[in-house]
């Protein structure tokens, strides 16, 4: 007796589809990071100022940076839930998460409209707002797919053997979150 | 998910049945006949430039600098972005699932959508071009509102070509039958899937410049990004080497099918062409080759990974070429004395983009001092040049099933292949010698902006004026030759 071979197992399209739109998602603000760190760099080294003194301040980014780093673990929670079968988990989760990225979006646009600095200031504004106005877009865009993803969990279509949309979602979100890292770190900290 | 919407409802007209379709063959008529006509528009483009180069001291055409620039620009950009891309991805949303074993695109209503997206922001760009916006000018005499409207346009086009190629990689990746592997795949598919994985890469950092022109361009004095004599050199590397390479790729990918084809015999060395190909396409990675944003120091043009990459591409396009060569040499005698005019078409193809290598190698040897000149210029027209006449052989190979049934004029896609051709070497060679002759890539309408040519290169521009010519109407020939087949094709339909 021999079992029969196992089928072929192929990529999972959506991941596939997720992962290289995130990948190209990346590449995007790769680029945005790249000008902002070699103008700066240009910046420094002529020994100009980056940013007014006092202009960018570290609560509100590390603020920001907390609550994406806790949507990053509401995420595995609700991919784990999903995986699991427990709906009132991934119903939790994935409200938390989508809560989590509205209370950032919240934060920057408070912040933003408090902070004083017009976007034709200097270079460095204009680099700012560009760059934080786009991954405010890309945690809008991860909130509704969060919110659609919601919905299907309440109709019972998110089960562990239809989890593929929920996974392509939290790739996309890991990145959100990796994206806002970079910010954190090269302008609220670096400054 | 991979199932196309049913057409064909009762009481739709004909244009609700073409906006609403997710028929690959429906959107591949509109990505192919907007791209071709794109190509067209650019080259229209180009040749009222070639006009008002034949007298470098002064506007006699189009009225000022500012406005030949306009035009200068459109040429490249309707060449690329709005001609060669969209025009491959007829082929790649028709050609390549069935080369996988698909039997259509995944996510058709997205495939739809990007195609859709596309033709929206070709169309803004083009207005926005012709209201005197475009690119920016030098003497920043164009219309801002106009040139915000063409980058609108521009990132409409991008995120069309951007959705059209998430849906062809993902049904290449995942979507392709049981037992076939990447290695098996036929060269189109290969190197439509290598060249998506680039313009993946590349179109998000050419999104990034624009929309950093366009929020500095809104509403008040620029800053930098913004300022309208500042945003073609932003965006200026995606028209050059090597970002211009990955046009040409997936025309290497059909040459080498339409030659397979046509003569029967399957490549020798097929595992060499698969990894010369895949090289061809990182090395035409060009996104950090952004001049505009030269810090102190090496300028990126003559940076050693810059300098090498334009080397290094050479002998990969050879060692392509030599597999075209020997599939040719080998099936010379199935084609008949008189060769298909896709044969023709793809083999000149080739020729046209290795001629555009070794020219990119040319102008990055840094004691010749080429980078500014018109030899920028030649290479452009060579590869893109090639890639166009790629395309319309791959058009001609798979004709039939792009329109929907048989009706081809093999003649007059013979003629129109080889106007195109003859008008590319014309442009390209006389470019290339004006270049060395030191006449500037953007001439400008005064002496000192062309950089100061001899008599001779007014000669030269001459000849590269009647090379535009040939090469709009080889297009033109090819316009009418498709929809001569696609009227022909309805009506064996409807019979």
């Amino acid at each position: 007796m021999f079992a029969a071979p196992a089928a072929p197992t192929r990529p999972r399209t959506l991941v596939v589809a997720s992962a290289f739109g995130t990948g190209s998602v990346l590449l995007y603000f790769g680029g945005l990071f790249a000008l902002y760190f070699s103008i700066r760099a240009d910046a420094m080294a002529w020994g100009t100022a980056w940013f007014p003194e006092g202009a960018i301040q570290l609560v509100p980014g590390g603020m920001n940076m907390a609550t994406m780093a806790l949507s990053a673990i509401t995420m595995g929670w609700a991919v784990s839930a999903v995986l699991n079968d427990d709906r009132v988990h991934a119903y939790l989760a994935l409200a938390l998460t989508a809560v989590l990225g509205i209370a950032m979006v919240n934060q920057t646009a408070f912040y933003f409209a408090d902070i004083g600095l017009p976007i034709d200031a200097s270079e460095a504004a204009t680099l700012l707002f560009v760059i934080v106005g786009s991954h405010l877009v890309m945690v809008a865009v991860g909130v509704v797919w969060l919110g659609l993803l919601l919905l299907r969990a309440l109709g019972g279509q998110d089960t562990s053997r239809h989890r593929d949309l929920v996974s392509a979602a939290a790739l996309y979100w890991y990145a959100v979150v990796a994206v806002y890292s970079v910010i954190w770190i090269g302008i609220y900290i670096a400054k | 998910m991979t199932t196309t919407d049913e057409t064909g409802s009762t009481g739709s007209t004909v244009l609700e049945e073409a906006v609403t379709s997710t028929d690959p063959t429906v959107l591949a008529k509109v990505w192919g006949f907007g791209g071709m006509t794109s190509v067209l528009l650019g080259a229209v483009a180009g040749l009222l430039v070639g006009f008002e180069r034949l007298d470098l001291t002064s506007a006699d055409l189009l009225g000022s600098a500012d406005e030949v620039f306009q035009f200068w620009s459109a040429h490249r950009v309707a060449l690329v972005l709005l001609g060669v891309l969209p025009a491959l991805m007829t082929l790649a949303t028709t050609v390549v699932p069935r080369q996988c074993g698909a039997n259509t695109l995944v996510f058709p209503r997205a495939a739809a959508l990007a195609c859709w997206t596309w033709l929206v922001g070709a169309v803004l760009t083009v207005v926005g071009f012709l209201a005197d916006g475009g690119l920016g000018t030098p003497g920043t005499g164009g219309q801002r509102q106009a040139t915000a409207l063409t980058l609108m346009g521009l990132l409409l086009a991008i995120a069309g070509l951007l959705l059209a190629t998430v849906c062809v990689v993902t049904t290449i990746v995942s979507g392709r039958s049981t037992g076939t592997g990447l290695r098996d795949l036929p060269f189109t598919s290969w190197t439509t899937l290598v060249s998506a994985t680039i313009w993946g890469s590349m179109l998000p950092v050419l999104a990034a410049n624009i929309v950093l022109a366009y929020v500095d361009l809104q509403g008040r004095p620029a800053v930098r990004f913004g300022a309208e004599d500042a945003i073609w050199e932003q965006l200026s590397w995606m028209f050059t080497h090597p970002a211009v390479y990955v046009l040409a790729l997936p025309v290497l990918g059909i040459t080498l099918d339409v030659f397979s084809a046509t003569t029967g015999i399957t490549q020798a060395n097929r595992d060499v062409l698969l990894v010369a190909t895949a090289a061809f396409g990182f090395l035409s990675f060009g996104a950090y080759a952004q001049s505009f944003f030269d810090t102190p120091g090496t300028p990126v043009m003559e940076e050693a990974l810059y300098v090498v990459m334009a080397f290094a591409i050479v002998p990969v396009a050879l060692a392509i070429l030599g597999g075209v060569a020997d599939t040719l040499r080998r099936g010379a005698s199935n084609l008949g004395t008189r060769p298909p005019a896709e044969v023709v078409c793809a083999l000149l193809s080739v020729l046209l983009i290795v001629a555009g290598t070794a020219v990119g190698a040319l102008r990055v040897i840094a004691p010749l001092d080429l980078l500014g000149t018109s030899v920028t210029g030649a290479q452009f027209t060579l590869v893109v040049g090639g890639a166009v006449l790629g395309v319309g052989a791959g058009f001609q190979h798979w004709g039939d099933d792009l329109v929907g049934g048989p009706g081809a004029r093999p003649g007059l896609n013979l003629l129109g292949g080889l106007a195109v051709a003859g008008g590319v070497v014309l442009v390209g060679a006389t470019d290339l010698i004006s270049g060395l002759l030191g006449q500037s890539d953007f001439t400008g309408v005064d002496l000192a902006t062309a950089g100061y040519p001899g008599s001779g290169v007014d000669g030269l521009n001459l000849v590269s004026m009647v090379g535009s010519l040939a090469l709009v109407g080889g297009l033109v020939a090819w316009q009418a030759s498709g929809i001569l087949h696609l009227t022909a094709a309805k009506k064996a339909g409807s019979a």
